[in-house]
């Protein structure tokens, strides 16, 4: 699903490449937790996968498609298999939570037919039942963060990308969000989570990739966070 | 394409930067209005030209006791033998489609009559025989005139040829001069307009950047994150080139027809003139507009 042959991305303004020869596979219906501290190389990896940035080496396949090969033109085509969830939300706050996650069908152009039957089952599905009707600013960090992955997944992409999710929430409220992701997952949906909750990915036990400034350190099936514990 | 969505995200970037958009549609008014007043006068002068043309005359003056040519001090006045010798010459010329002769009493009470009304104190100064009796001759073509002109021009009694071209020719450089003074100041305008517009869309891309960020992300396509901007910038170039296009109408209804009523002729600009300089006023607004916003997101508007 995910492919990396020997990734090399170096910033313009940074002498140390963000990633260094990177080569990594995900499979499809995998759970992967990206670990490492900031500036690892996690949200470039990201930002490859979403053709947000070119590698300066190496060859990046999403979805069976080589991104090097893919017009800019049909980009958008490509980001509409895959679903992105960030730290901060990223709701907008003057639509409520249908119309937050109507909006990510409105603007490929679903029909409205469409649209109206396939909201409410996802709001559902992240268990925001009863809530459709509310504003951003009158829910909880997790519940906004519940919206946000409601919005990601709505038009069934093949992979859900999570950059931080649970950054701005709670313990006990991640692990909501987490057995939502998880939900997720399970309907076939490639998940890929960067996070430094060392708790979530100990409790979850699923594959682990840990980066440290741009190479793959570790790359453990039912991994756990540090290799310390 | 759900064209309401479109739409209401256009309605909902004209109001948010209602100030700019106003001040946008100010300025494109304005310009437009003024390049369609250029348009407009250049169409005008071209029409009286072709009017003008067709029927050109040209005004042979005789000889008579005041004349200050040479040829009318050495000969003394015209004699009736030098006004059939011309009146012959006149009747073999094949560009010379016909002809008039005006006594001297009759030329003075001809100009009392066209110039009297709007000029009482030039009438008035004007004695019978300060205007020789002279030919008016219609030519067949205008671009004869020189032929003609040089043919009697030294003929025994001719004092002096003239035409209204010369004096027409002065009133078409004023009015050239008009145009281009418009439309310099109309191109300043637009030019102005331009970079107005291009900050409306950038402050636009710039207040929508969160709504933008989640369309490139859950993959709209270029073409469907750009429109609404792209909308924008277009109904604001319309709405600017029709209040221009009410400027251009009521330019063509009080100006022109003053000075119509002025030059004493009916050479209405017609309908089909108006209605093509309001079209490509209006069309320019647009086009200006869109082309502006288009490469100012491509700056702006990451993709």
């Amino acid at each position: 699903m995910i492919h990396f042959d020997n990734v090399t991305k170096v910033y313009t303004t940074q002498k140390r490449p963000a990633l260094d020869g990177v080569s990594i596979d995900v499979d499809k219906g995998e759970f992967v937790f990206l670990v490492g501290p900031s500036g690892s190389g996690k949200s470039t990896f990201l930002r490859l996968v979403l053709k947000e940035e070119k590698p300066d080496k190496g060859r990046v396949h999403v979805a069976g498609k080589d991104l090097a090969r893919l017009s800019n033109w049909k980009v958008p085509h490509l980001r509409r298999r895959i679903g992105c969830v960030f730290q901060d939300f990223r709701l907008l706050p003057n639509k409520n939570v249908f119309e937050n996650v109507a909006f990510a069908l409105e603007v490929i152009g679903k029909p409205r037919r469409f649209i109206r039957k396939v909201v409410p089952e996802v709001i559902e599905l992240v268990g925001l039942e009863g809530k459709a009707g509310r504003m951003p600013n009158e829910l909880s960090g997790g519940e906004q963060q519940r919206v946000a992955i409601a919005r990601a997944f709505v038009n069934r992409p093949q992979i859900l990308l999570a950059d931080e999710p649970t950054g701005n929430i709670d313990p006990a409220t991640s692990i909501g969000i987490m057995k939502v992701l998880d939900r997720i997952n399970r309907t076939g949906t490639t998940v890929v989570m960067a996070t430094h909750d060392a708790a979530i990915v100990d409790s979850m036990r699923k594959r682990v990739i840990e980066l440290e400034e741009g190479l793959v350190v570790r790359d453990q099936t039912r991994g756990v966070y540090g290799q310390a514990y | 394409m759900r064209a309401q969505f479109v739409l209401s995200e256009t309605w909902i970037g004209l109001r948010r930067n209602l100030t700019m958009t106003i001040a946008v549609i100010t300025t494109v008014a304005i310009s437009l209005a003024l390049f369609g007043g250029g348009l407009l006068v250049n169409q005008q002068v071209s029409e009286m030209r072709s009017y003008w043309d067709q029927r050109i005359t040209l005004t042979i003056y005789m000889c008579n006791e005041i004349s200050p040519a040479q040829t009318c001090q050495d000969n003394g006045p015209a004699t009736d033998a030098d006004r059939e010798a011309l009146r012959a010459d006149l009747d073999d010329m094949p560009q010379v489609e016909g002809y008039t002769y005006l006594t001297a009493a009759e030329a003075w009470q001809d100009f009392q009559e066209r110039i009297g009304s709007s000029n009482e104190a030039l009438a008035e100064a004007a004695q019978e025989g300060d205007i020789p009796d002279n030919f008016r001759v219609q030519l067949t073509d205008p671009s004869h005139y020189d032929t003609v002109r040089n043919a009697v021009t030294g003929s025994p009694g001719v004092d002096s040829v003239s035409s209204d071209q010369s004096v027409l020719d002065k009133f078409y450089d004023l009015l050239d001069g008009l145009k281009w003074a418009a439309l310099v100041v109309a191109l300043v305008q637009l030019a102005a307009a331009a970079l107005l517009i291009g900050n409306t869309i950038r402050l636009s891309a710039y207040s929508r950047r969160r709504e933008t960020g989640i369309m490139r992300l859950v993959g709209a396509s270029n073409f469907y994150i750009q429109l609404p901007f792209l909308l924008e910038g277009a109904v604001s170039g319309l709405i600017g080139g029709l209040i221009a296009a009410g400027f251009i109408v009521a330019t063509r209804y009080t100006l022109l027809t003053q000075i119509e009523a002025w030059f004493q002729f009916d050479v209405g600009l017609g309908t089909g003139s108006l209605l093509y300089v309001i079209g490509v006023s209006i069309i320019l607004g647009v086009l200006l507009c869109t082309v502006t916003s288009f490469l100012t997101l491509r700056r702006y508007l990451k993709i």
